[in-house]
C-alpha cells in the first residue's frame, strides 16, 4: 500500500494505469466524426429499426432505376432500333432529374440526424472539449453526408449502366457506344449531392428538433416545384425563366444537363433551361456556397 | 380532457412553427392570385390539378399536419413526459382525442383560410365552391391528423415515415396509379370536393363522393381506434 | 443463484400485501433485464435496492404498469395493474427522469396533475401538496426556470396531490443536496405512518438504510434477498461477520484468539488491529472478553465492521 499522506488518508494501489499508448491529435478527432456521421446516416451499428428508413430510400432509388433498365430492355428487346430512339426512353441523363425529389426527402430526414441531436442533448459539448474545433466537426459531418449521398446518387446509376446493357441486344455495341454515360454520370453526381448535403445541413443548423427541419425541407423543395413551374410557364419570357430558377428541385439537375449535353426530360419543361450555362452553374453555385458558407459561420464559433 | 387538449394547443404553438405554417399555407393564395391575373386563365380541371390538388392537398396540407400532429405524441415520448398522462385513472381515449383535436386546432385554420382565399380567388367569390374547397380541406386536415398522431404514437421517426408517404404515396404514385387514390387520403378530400359542389368540379369516375364519405369516416375513426390500442399496449417511457 | 427466504419482515403484521409481484420476468429481446422474481409489498417503506443496470426501474415499471411484463403478473390491491386506468387514482408515481413541461409554472404543473388525477377540492389540495415540499414561494414561476432540486421536490408535490395510497419512486433523492435529504426523509416516515404504501428505489445504501423497513436486494435482474437488511444479514450465515478489536497486544490476543472454535480466522494488519472472523458472533462476544481477561490484555475497541447494508450488498454483488 502507498501512503500518499498517514496523517489524513491513504490512497491505494489497486493496480490503477495511466494511458501510455500513442495519443493522436485533431485528424483522428476529424476522421471519428467523419466515421460516425457515416454510420448514424445508413443505420450502421444502432439496431435494425434504424436501418429501416435510409435502406427503404435507397431501395426507391435502386427501384427506379431498376425500372428504367427493364424497360428500356423490354422496348429494345420487342421494338425496332428506329422505334425505340424515337420513343426517347430516360436514360442516365434524365435519372437525377426524375429522382431529385427522393434524394431531397432522404436528405432531409438524413441530415438533421447529423447535427440536431448532438445540439438538443448537449453532446456537441463534448466533442468540442476534444481537439476538435466547431469548424473541424461541420466539416467532418458535411464530408460524411456528402459520401452517403454520393454513394446513394451513384449506385442506382450504376445498377442502371448494368441493366442497360445487358437489356441490349448486344450489350459489347451497347457499351461501346455509351460508354462516356459513365463519367458523365460520376460527374453529375457531385453537384447533386453537394447541393443536397449542404442544404439540409443548414437547415438543420438552425433548429434542435430534426422533425421541424425535415418537414421545412421537403416542404421547401416539393412545394417550390409545382410553385413555380405552374407560374414560369403563365408568366413566360425571362421573368418566367428566372422564376422556373427558383424550383430549388431542379438547379442541380440543370448542371446535369450540362454535363450530359443533353436537358433531361424534368427540366426540358422548366424554361430556365434556357438561360445559358454560366448563368445555371453560377446559379447553382450560388445556391451551394452560400449555404454554406452560413453553415460554416455557424458552426466555425461554437465554444463547448 | 380539456386539461390535455389546452396543455397540447401550448406544446403545438411554438411562434416559428407558426410561422413557417403561416409561409406554407399562403402558397396556394399566391398561386391562385397570379393565375387569375394571368392572360392565359387555367380551365378549372388544371387548375384543380395544379393548386387545388397537388399542391393544397397533395403537398401543404399533409406537411402542414405532419409538422403538427405527428409531434403531439412524439414530443411526449422524446421528452419522456407522457408517463404524466398515461398515469391517470382516466380512459386512454381521453389522452388520444384530447391531443387529436388540439393538433387539427392548431393546422386546421391555416389550411382552411389557404383554402377558402384561394378558391375565392380563383372562383371570383362563388361561395358555393368556396365552401366546398374549404370543408374538403379541412376533412383533409383532420383525416391527415388521425393518421399522423398514430404515426407519432407508433414510431420515434415518425417525420420520416411521414415523409415518406406524402412525397411517395401520395406524391408521386396517387398520381399514377388509380388504385392507389382509394387508399389515398388526398383524394378522398378531392372527392369530397367534387361531391360537394358538382356543378363546378367534374366527378371522375375515380372515387365517388358516398366512397369518400365512408372512407374518410373510417381512416379518422379507424386511426384513432388504432392510437388508442396503441397507447394502451406500449411500454410508456 | 436462489432467492434467500423471506425473513423477519418487519412491516408486515398480518396486514395484506398491497402489491403482488408474482414471477416476473422481462427480456427485450436476448437481453434479460428481470428474471422469475416474486414478491410482496406491504404498507410501510419498502427499499429496492441494487447497482445499477439490476433491473430496479424496470421492475418499477412494471408494477406501475407503464411496461408490459413479458411472464408472470403484477397485482395491485388485487387488481391486475397493466391496463387498468382506475388504479392511479390510488397510486402516486415518480420516475428518475425530469418529467416536467418547461414552460408550465409549478402551480400550474401540480394543478394539472390533480386535474387529471380526479381530485375534487383542487385548489386546497394543491395548496397542501406544494406546502408539504416547501416551494410555495416558487410555485408561481415556470418550471423552466426551476434548479433540479426544485424540480424534483414539484415533482413530489405531483405525485401527492391527489392523496395516493401507494407511493412509487424510482431514485428520489438523485442529486438531492442533504438539507432536501432530510426534509423528504422526514416527509416519507410521515406518509408511511400514515397508512401508505411506499416503494422507493435506490442504488445508495444509505438512503435505504435509514428509511426502508424491508429491503428488496435486485442484482442481475434477480432478487437476491429481502426483508428487513439485519436479518438478510444473519441469514447469510455461510459468511464470516468481521469484527474489529483494538488491543494493547495484537499479536498475542490473535494468537489465542484463533484457538477459539468460533473463530474461523484472524487478520493483523500493521497498525496493531486484529480482525476477527467469526460465524458465531454470539459466542465470540462472551468469550473475548474472558480471553482477554485471563490473558491480560486490555481491549480497547470491539466493532463489527460490517453490520451495514453495504457489506450485505457488496457480498451478494460479488456473488
Amino acid at each position: 500500500m502507498t501512503q500518499a499522506n498517514s496523517a489524513e488518508g491513504t490512497v491505494f494501489d489497486i493496480g490503477y494505469q495511466k494511458y501510455t499508448g500513442p495519443r493522436e491529435g485533431r485528424n483522428r478527432a476529424r476522421l471519428s466524426v467523419f466515421k460516425d456521421g457515416v454510420r448514424t446516416s445508413l443505420g450502421f451499428g444502432r439496431g435494425a429499426r434504424a436501418k429501416v428508413l435510409p435502406w427503404f430510400f435507397i431501395g426507391v432509388l435502386v427501384a427506379i432505376a431498376l425500372v428504367m433498365a427493364l424497360v428500356a430492355g423490354a422496348a429494345k428487346g420487342l421494338g425496332s432500333p428506329e422505334d425505340v430512339a424515337q420513343l426517347n426512353l430516360p436514360s442516365h441523363s434524365d435519372y437525377y432529374g426524375i429522382a431529385s425529389i427522393i434524394f431531397f426527402v432522404f436528405a432531409a430526414v438524413g441530415a438533421p440526424e447529423l447535427l440536431c441531436p448532438d445540439r438538443r442533448d448537449g453532446v456537441i459539448n463534448l466533442y468540442l472539449v476534444r481537439p476538435l474545433t466547431g469548424s473541424d466537426y461541420i466539416a467532418a459531418r458535411w464530408c460524411a453526408f456528402f459520401m452517403v449521398m454520393l454513394a446513394v446518387a451513384w449506385l442506382p446509376q450504376i445498377i442502371l449502366a448494368i441493366g442497360l446493357t445487358m437489356g441490349d441486344p448486344e450489350p459489347a455495341g451497347y457499351f461501346r457506344d455509351n460508354w462516356l454515360d459513365i463519367p458523365r454520370f460520376l460527374a453529375a453526381g457531385v453537384p447533386l449531392a453537394a447541393y443536397t448535403t449542404t442544404l439540409a445541413l443548414v437547415t438543420a443548423a438552425f433548429t434542435t428538433r430534426r422533425a421541424y427541419a425535415s418537414v421545412f425541407l421537403v416542404g421547401l423543395f416539393v412545394i417550390t416545384t409545382p410553385f413555380t413551374t405552374g407560374l414560369a410557364m403563365e408568366i413566360g419570357g425571362t421573368a418566367g425563366q428566372w422564376i422556373s430558377m427558383f424550383n430549388l428541385s431542379n438547379i442541380p439537375v440543370h448542371v446535369n444537363d450540362l454535363i450530359f449535353g443533353d436537358v433531361s426530360e424534368i427540366t426540358s419543361v422548366a424554361p430556365a433551361a434556357e438561360l445559358s450555362a454560366w448563368i445555371l452553374v453560377g446559379w447553382y453555385l450560388l445556391w451551394t456556397l452560400v449555404p454554406a458558407g452560413i453553415l460554416w459561420i455557424r458552426y466555425r464559433r461554437l465554444t463547448p | 380532457m380539456n386539461s390535455v387538449y389546452t396543455l397540447t394547443l401550448r406544446q403545438l404553438s411554438g411562434r416559428w412553427r407558426l410561422v413557417i405554417m403561416s409561409v406554407l399555407a399562403s402558397l396556394p393564395v399566391l398561386m391562385a392570385v397570379i393565375l387569375v391575373r394571368s392572360v392565359r386563365a387555367p380551365s378549372v380541371e388544371e387548375f384543380e390539378l395544379v393548386v387545388l390538388n397537388a399542391m393544397l392537398a397533395g403537398s401543404v396540407s399533409p406537411l402542414v399536419v405532419l409538422a403538427v400532429a405527428s409531434v403531439a405524441f412524439a414530443n411526449e415520448i422524446e421528452d419522456r413526459t407522457l408517463a404524466n398522462l398515461t398515469l391517470s385513472p382516466i380512459p386512454r381515449w381521453q389522452i388520444v382525442v384530447p391531443k387529436l383535436l388540439a393538433a387539427v386546432t392548431v393546422s386546421g385554420p391555416f389550411i382552411a383560410i389557404s383554402a377558402f382565399l384561394t378558391s375565392y380567388v380563383a372562383f371570383n367569390g362563388d361561395m358555393t365552391a368556396t365552401v366546398a374547397v374549404t370543408l374538403s380541406a379541412f376533412v383533409g386536415v383532420a383525416l391527415y391528423s388521425s393518421a399522423f398522431v398514430w404515426l407519432g404514437l407508433v414510431t420515434t421517426r415518425a417525420i420520416g415515415f411521414g415523409l415518406l408517404y406524402v412525397v411517395l404515396w401520395e406524391g408521386y404514385f396517387s398520381g399514377f396509379v388509380s388504385g392507389v387514390r382509394f387508399l389515398s387520403i388526398r383524394y378522398h378530400s378531392i372527392a369530397l370536393m367534387r361531391g360537394f359542389d358538382t356543378r363546378r368540379f367534374v366527378a371522375t369516375d375515380d372515387i365517388s363522393f358516398g366512397f369518400a364519405i365512408g372512407a374518410s369516416v373510417v381512416v379518422f375513426v379507424g386511426f384513432l381506434l388504432l392510437s388508442v390500442r396503441r397507447l394502451r399496449r406500449m411500454d410508456v417511457p | 443463484m436462489d432467492t434467500l427466504p423471506a425473513v423477519d419482515p418487519v412491516t408486515t403484521n398480518g396486514v395484506a400485501p398491497v402489491i403482488v409481484v408474482d414471477r416476473v420476468s422481462r427480456w427485450f429481446g436476448s437481453v434479460v433485464a428481470v428474471s422469475d422474481v416474486t414478491f410482496d409489498i406491504a404498507p410501510g417503506i419498502t427499499g429496492l435496492l441494487g447497482p445499477n443496470g439490476a433491473g430496479k426501474t424496470t421492475l418499477l415499471r412494471m408494477i406501475t404498469g407503464l411496461a408490459d411484463v413479458s411472464a408472470g403478473s403484477v397485482t395491485v390491491f388485487g387488481q391486475p395493474v397493466r391496463d387498468n386506468p382506475p388504479l392511479y387514482g390510488r397510486m402516486g408515481v415518480m420516475s428518475e427522469h425530469e418529467t416536467v413541461y418547461g414552460f408550465l409554472k409549478g402551480r400550474d404543473f401540480v394543478r394539472l396533475m390533480g386535474r387529471l388525477r380526479g381530485v375534487t377540492d383542487l385548489d386546497a389540495a394543491v395548496d397542501r401538496a406544494i406546502g408539504l415540499v416547501d416551494l410555495a414561494d416558487a410555485a408561481h414561476r415556470p418550471m423552466g426556470t426551476y434548479s433540479r432540486g426544485m424540480r424534483q421536490r414539484m415533482r413530489l408535490a405531483a405525485m401527492l396531490v391527489h392523496d395516493p395510497e401507494i407511493l412509487i419512486l424510482d431514485e428520489p433523492l438523485n442529486g438531492a443536496d442533504p438539507r432536501q435529504r432530510v426534509h423528504f426523509q422526514i416527509l416519507l416516515r410521515q406518509l408511511a405512518a400514515e397508512g401508505r404504501t411506499i416503494v422507493l428505489s435506490s442504488h445508495i445504501l444509505e438512503e435505504v438504510e435509514q428509511l426502508a423497513d424491508t429491503v428488496l436486494l435486485i442484482v442481475n435482474g434477480k432478487l437476491a434477498a429481502s426483508g428487513g437488511f439485519r436479518a438478510i444479514r444473519a441469514a447469510l450465515d455461510e459468511r464470516p461477520y468481521h469484527v474489529l478489536v483494538v488491543s494493547d497486544s495484537p499479536r498475542k490476543l490473535a494468537a489465542a484468539v484463533i484457538q477459539l472454535d468460533s473463530v474461523d480466522a484472524v487478520n493483523v494488519d500493521p497498525d496493531g488491529t486484529i480482525v476477527v472472523l467469526s460465524r458465531n458472533v454470539r459466542d465470540l462476544q462472551i468469550e473475548l472478553p474472558r480471553l482477554a481477561q485471563s490473558a491480560s490484555i486490555s481491549l480497547r475497541r470491539v466493532e463489527p465492521l460490517d453490520d451495514s447494508l453495504e457489506s450485505v450488498f457488496g457480498y451478494l454483488a460479488e456473488r
